[in-house]
């Protein structure tokens, strides 16, 4: 295998930091493993707040937080070509080869990934979510993902049961979804250096206490299992519209001294609160990857979960136990997960994932994916308004008209602001490089 | 003995919209490093206001013709299309400069098309460093040279009212930080 071309990749989505979520963290850790893997990263957002303009976070990673509004969650209003600007100007500017949109639910991936379609870019998209098919808003989205997926070169989904929900969702041939996991940073989630004792089992419970996560199954599950097992704890970490519930359910049980409440739990601290407890449960009713397993795992907890989307594809068969999103069925789950604690090594554990799961993996995945996007021939215009016109009847002519009106909206613009006017940014080296190299830049 | 002056070689940079133009008088009294952006006319302005001139006399001369009105109306549109076609020519800002006086301080100033000066000047102990900034908006980015001033919450712009691409920056930036000794950063260029 010989030298590895660099390219110069664009990350886009409404969602980075400073929010912390699964897809946050995804794009800040594969853009982290992929400039030290010698590539160029740009990150672009919505401003968050005051956090507008141009940003560096460690390693040299540049984020443009685009002073557009966010509407609604999170996302920037979609105006269809008003984006279309700020996004060749960043392209032009940073000499980017490669756009990589996340999420299906960011209007600024769809919005980016469009224009990048039509000034000739080479395009990836990762889906990190499952949806459905059968009410108004998932039937609109998907006709949507339809349109902006007809022409992007490779996407990449986290599991196989993702790939396959997008694949129906999106009409994409299969050939083009390649399926890279997620990972954890297990240097951060590491297992108690010393075991708790266990007399007393923790059951630990962090999510968004709402109807996706599962919560309505945790105010049945968590009364029966305190019931049946006086030496069992819970801890519940996050909040969210169902707290509310829970905390009833503790009341109607007199359980506050079994059950304790932390409210959200910030990020920083979420290893310290897996390390006091045992157990794991997680009671989604949908989940396209679930990272939160993944954490459990690497502190050292044996998981309980519910078999839903792609869970059953994260962990091995010893470091977790499954049930169907049932309560009944998740008490036996738990009963056997206490039988099978004594058997459990947290550090046996933590070693396991770290050889199976690591975001230096993810990174070299995701760079053949990226090689074969850069090999995928060129389209032009007629090519691919004749792929959308197979979109549907009606949405298929409309998405052709949206299409010729961005591509002579492009064409104006290299009118009015040639390309040649738009400046390319020097690469700055941060000054403590670590190869010697000769710094680029102003001089 | 004949003392020699040494006149340093005027450098100019020039590109559609600005031009761009450095004075440098070194002499053993003093030492001033004038910088000077021009705007430059350019050619789609002049294009805009002879045509929208000329729509605006063909208009009225057509109406005069057709409504069999009075002449005053094409005179009144006459009238009007020699100011439209001045105010579209005359630039709102016709030149903004910087003058570094290394020992006192730095000048900036601003001049606007119809002779009106604006002057502002920043003692040198009170710039604590010159810095080039990407400033991002809903629909471009751009760069911007500004001074990071004791004792003021914001930057101040050097350029306020127009934005040179960052070729012309670079040799101010150069200046600035020579004169504020800022070269330590310039090494790790």
């Amino acid at each position: 295998m010989g030298e590895r071309l660099k390219y110069r990749i664009l990350m886009v989505s409404d969602f980075f930091y400073p929010n912390f979520g699964g897809v946050e963290n995804h794009i800040y850790y594969l853009s982290q493993c992929l400039l030290k893997l010698g590539h160029k990263v740009v990150v672009m957002t919505h401003a968050y707040g005051k956090r507008s303009g141009v940003r560096y976070m460690i390693g040299g990673l540049k984020v443009y937080y685009v002073p557009w509004k966010p509407f609604l969650m999170q996302n920037t209003l979609p105006t269809f070509y008003g984006t279309l600007p700020i996004i060749r100007t960043i392209l032009i500017r940073e000499k980017i080869s490669l756009v990589h949109g996340h999420q299906a639910f960011s209007t600024l991936c769809h919005e980016a990934l469009m224009h990048a379609c039509t000034m000739g870019y080479k395009v990836i998209f990762t889906d990190h979510s499952l949806y459905g098919f059968a009410d108004a808003g998932s039937i609109h989205m998907n006709k949507v993902l339809q349109f902006t997926l007809a022409d992007v070169s490779q996407a990449i989904c986290v599991s196989h049961t993702s790939k396959e929900n997008t694949v129906l969702r999106s009409g994409l041939p299969p050939e083009k979804v390649f399926v890279i996991p997620n990972a954890v940073d297990t240097a951060m989630f590491k297992p108690a250096s010393e075991r708790i004792s266990s007399d007393e089992i923790v059951i630990v419970v962090i999510s968004r206490l709402v109807y996706r996560k599962g919560a309505d199954l945790l105010v049945e599950v968590i009364p029966e299992v305190c019931h049946l097992y006086p030496n069992v704890r819970f801890i519940v970490g996050g909040d969210g519209p169902k707290r509310v519930r829970i905390e009833e359910m503790r009341e109607k049980h007199s359980l506050q001294e079994r059950v304790e409440m932390l409210g959200a739990v910030p990020h920083a601290k979420v290893r310290s609160v897996l390390i006091s407890g045992h157990i794991f449960l997680n009671s989604s009713l949908t989940e396209a990857f679930c990272i939160a397993i993944l954490e459990a795992a690497s502190c050292g907890l044996l998981t309980v979960s519910t078999r839903v989307g792609g869970v059953p594809e994260v962990l091995p068969d010893d470091m977790v136990v499954l049930a169907r999103p049932d309560p009944m069925d998740m008490v036996q789950a738990i009963e056997k997960a206490i039988s099978m604690l004594p058997k459990i090594d947290p550090q046996a554990m933590h070693l396991r994932m770290k050889k199976l799961y690591s975001w230096h993996d993810v990174a070299k995945r995701t760079e053949i994916v990226y090689d074969r996007a850069l090999r995928c021939s060129n389209q032009n215009l007629l090519e691919r308004l004749s792929r959308y016109l197979t979109c549907g009847a009606w949405a298929g002519k409309l998405f052709c008209l949206v299409m010729i009106i961005d591509f002579l909206f492009w064409h104006l613009l290299q009118v009015l602001q040639p390309a040649k006017d738009i400046e390319e940014v020097p690469d700055i080296i941060l000054p403590n490089c670590q190869h010697g190299e000769k710094p680029g830049g102003f001089l | 003995m004949l003392q020699f002056l040494k006149m340093a070689s005027d450098s100019c940079i020039v590109n559609a919209r600005y031009k761009y133009i450095h004075d440098d008088h070194k002499n053993p009294i003093e030492a001033i490093d004038a910088h000077h952006v021009l705007v430059r006319t350019s050619n789609s302005r002049v294009f805009f206001a002879c045509l929208s001139a000329l729509l605006l006399t063909s208009t009225a001369f057509s109406l005069s013709l057709l409504k069999d009105k009075s002449i005053l109306i094409l005179l009144w549109s006459l009238l009007l299309s020699a100011l439209l076609v001045k105010l579209f020519l005359r630039k709102p800002v016709e030149k903004e400069s910087i003058i570094i006086m290394s020992a006192f301080g730095v000048q900036l100033e601003t001049q606007y098309g119809r002779g009106r000066k604006v002057h502002r000047f920043i003692p040198i102990d009170k710039i604590l460093k010159p810095v080039l900034n990407e400033c991002v908006t809903p629909v471009t980015c751009y760069w911007s040279l500004s001074l990071i001033v004791r004792g003021e919450e914001e930057l101040t712009l050097v350029f306020k009212e127009i934005r040179p691409p960052v070729k012309m920056l670079i040799p101010i930036w150069k200046a600035l930080c020579a004169a504020t000794n800022s070269l330590g950063n310039l090494e790790q260029f």
